[in-house]
């Protein structure tokens, strides 16, 4: 499978299909490294898993907090988003009862930055998979 | 997890700079320089605002 999304979107200078960027760019949101694999970027996709999953687990180890939009506050509101560039990682941390954090926990400040980051650096990832999808990288 | 200020910091620029490092270059060599130099600046202008704002109260 990953051959064929090679083939389709990188064939000499051909644009690819609206529906394959969308694919990469989701699977690349979901999962931080899968937009990569599957455009056979093997290393790239690994380093970039293990190290923006390493920063979010750091996140939650230092009681990070989740953020939500229902409280009203735009910081708040653009937190939020922000955790959820990492993709299925907070909704399956909040899925195996991690809640929120402790806010009063001495580094819970140090672990909100960290699960805030973790979900923008996965923002600038799914970025490089459409650029490289796109031909415009190597 | 407890850890430092100055460990979180670290860590934090640690990881990012491999990430920038990843993304922003094309050949091993580069990105390894390229992440160094980051991490090294990160850590650097850390420590730099520290000392400007160690007079302040």
């Amino acid at each position: 499978m990953a051959n064929k999304v090679v083939q389709e979107t990188f064939s000499g200078h051909a644009q690819p299909k609206m529906s394959t960027l969308v694919r990469l760019c989701a699977a690349a949101w979901l999962v931080p490294g899968l937009g990569h694999l599957l455009l056979g970027r093997k290393w790239r996709g690994l380093i970039l898993f293990a190290t923006i999953v390493v920063m979010f687990l750091m996140g939650i180890a230092m009681q990070g907090e989740f953020f939500s939009t229902s409280s009203g506050s735009y910081l708040q509101t653009l937190g939020y988003f922000g955790e959820l560039g990492v993709g299925v990682a907070m909704p399956a941390a909040s899925f195996f009862g991690y809640a929120g954090g402790a806010p009063l926990f001495i580094c819970a400040d140090y672990g909100t930055a960290y699960l805030v980051a973790a979900g923008m650096l996965n923002v600038l990832a799914i970025l490089d998979v459409y650029d490289i999808a796109m031909g415009r990288k190597p | 997890m407890v850890v430092s200020h100055f460990t979180a910091l670290v860590l934090f620029s640690f990881l990012v700079s491999v990430v920038f490092g990843v993304l922003s270059k094309n050949t091993p060599r580069e990105r390894a320089l390229y992440g160094a130099k980051v991490f090294g600046v990160f850590v650097g202008i850390a420590l730099l605002l520290g000392w400007i704002m160690y007079p302040a109260p």
